[in-house]
């Protein structure tokens, strides 16, 4: 039976920040050797954190959406938009393409990184059966679009200093900016605090419950 | 670059073998999904794929330490005109302001978004300027055996500063507000558009072309050198 050797089997650790093999030491963590960050055989309080700071961004995405992050007044008339708002706008005014961008990066991005986050830890807390791949690919995908929703509020503090003109056009920030800023904080946080090597770890336990499995995968590893 | 390697796998798989290996021949895990390799490190101009997983473990860029030295320090040059000079400008009948780097932070700042100015002042000008301020200080200082403490401390940070520097979402940001506003009044592209482009441009290039591994390997060179208690082993990237 063919079965990669992980690490922390094999008595080592992973330093995430200079990714130095360390072997194990006795204590519960340690510091680096060669960078001196803190080291653990899997980070620390991994599932419950990423819990934690998921269920904080769905809650503030309350907020985000409900209050209005932006007033534009134009010739003494305008409303407050809230997000979803701001880009149905756009998408009236014949701007569709950019309507698209604003609504990826700020509603379609938020969404999919907390169903993502939360599909992640499912998939290890309640060892669903769903492909280590595939759960590789969420997490990934979760990882790398996270910046990008910080998109809109950089266009509203470009906004803000650059249509300043008293009654003829104005631009101010509103409430529901701070509460989005802080999803997309908190969310970039969430995706660090998970450790996707704790995906592996429950398919190596599966794998050694029903060897079945491993022979298939050691196929498709071997190809 | 480009080409993936997949080495490492022989040494991988053999589950058996693997634990009557000699705890030295291991000189790598995943850091995606811990699987423990021997063969730690990219043939130059190569990335080394995990074969389990498909993370990225190395990419070992040609003349990575002099190009991050030379990108790095373009990327400080270029960073003077992109904060000094507006990027944008928006002019309604004979009315007109101007955009630049700092004063929409500043304009939230007034307003009292004190927690939204912060993220927007740390993503989109102290991250960025503090990676090339690191990348120039871990390049340049990795060079001399004394400032092998320093520059470890430098990659620990740059490690956590990178994903924070947002100078491609900001871009987006100012090509959104162009077109969002320019129904609106006349929206004019400053000079200042054009550094900052140049310095986004750079700061990906200086992320691609850094490489730690090259930088851990010539710590590890000096401490030998030295004499010193050499850091645990980094294997040798020539």
């Amino acid at each position: 039976m063919n079965r990669p050797a992980r690490a922390l089997s094999q008595g080592f650790w992973t330093c995430l920040g200079c990714r130095q093999l360390v072997p194990k030491p006795p204590a519960a963590s340690c510091l680096c050797p060669r960078c001196g960050a803190r080291m653990h055989g899997r980070i620390d309080g991994s599932i419950m954190l990423t819990w934690a700071l998921t269920i904080t961004g769905a809650l503030l995405l309350i907020p985000a959406n409900v209050l209005p992050v932006m007033t534009v007044i134009y010739l003494g008339s305008g409303d407050p938009s809230t997000i979803v708002g701001g880009t149905l706008e756009l998408y009236h005014n014949g701007l569709w393409g950019i309507a698209l961008i604003v609504f990826v990066a700020s509603v379609a991005v938020p969404v999919m990184k907390l169903v993502g986050l939360v599909l992640l830890c499912l998939i290890v807390q309640r060892r669903w059966d769903v492909s280590p791949r595939q759960a590789m690919r969420i997490y990934r995908v979760v990882n790398a679009i996270g910046r990008w929703s910080l998109l809109d509020l950089f266009m509203i503090s470009i906004l803000v200093a650059l249509v300043d003109m008293g009654a003829i056009a104005d631009v101010a920030a509103g409430a529901g900016s701070t509460a989005f800023a802080t999803v997309v904080v908190v969310t970039m946080l969430a995706v660090r605090a998970f450790d996707p090597r704790l995906i592996w770890d429950v398919y190596e336990e599966k794998i050694t419950a029903q060897p079945g499995l491993a022979q298939h995968k050691s196929h498709r590893e071997n190809e | 670059m480009g080409q993936e390697s997949w080495q490492g796998i022989h040494g991988a798989v053999s589950g058996r073998s693997g634990f009557t290996e000699p705890a030295a021949r291991w000189k790598r895990a995943c850091h995606q999904c811990d699987l423990l390799f021997t063969r730690a490190h990219a043939p130059v101009g190569q990335r080394l794929l995990c074969p389990r997983c498909g993370a990225t473990l190395h990419r070992n860029m040609d003349r990575s330490v002099a190009h991050t030295a030379a990108l790095s320090l373009s990327g400080l040059l270029l960073f003077i005109p992109s904060a000094a000079l507006p990027l944008l400008e928006f002019s309604l009948f004979s009315f007109g302001a101007e955009n630049t780097l700092l004063n929409g932070v500043q304009a939230l700042f007034a307003a009292g978004y004190l927690w939204l100015a912060s993220l927007v002042l740390f993503c989109s000008v102290l991250a960025p300027l503090g990676k090339f301020l690191l990348l120039a200080f871990i390049s340049w200082g990795s060079a001399w055996a004394g400032m092998a403490r320093p520059v470890a401390r430098a990659l620990r940070w740059y490690h956590h500063l990178q994903e924070w520097g947002m100078l491609d979402v900001y871009m987006l940001g100012i090509l959104v507000a162009l077109v969002k506003m320019s129904d609106l009044g006349k929206m004019t592209v400053e000079p200042g558009l054009y550094c900052f482009v140049a310095m986004m441009v750079v700061s990906s290039a200086a992320t691609v072309s850094f490489d730690a591994e090259t930088v851990w390997a010539r710590l590890a060179r000096h401490a030998k050198n030295s004499g010193e208690s050499a850091p645990a082993d980094t294997g040798g990237t020539q």
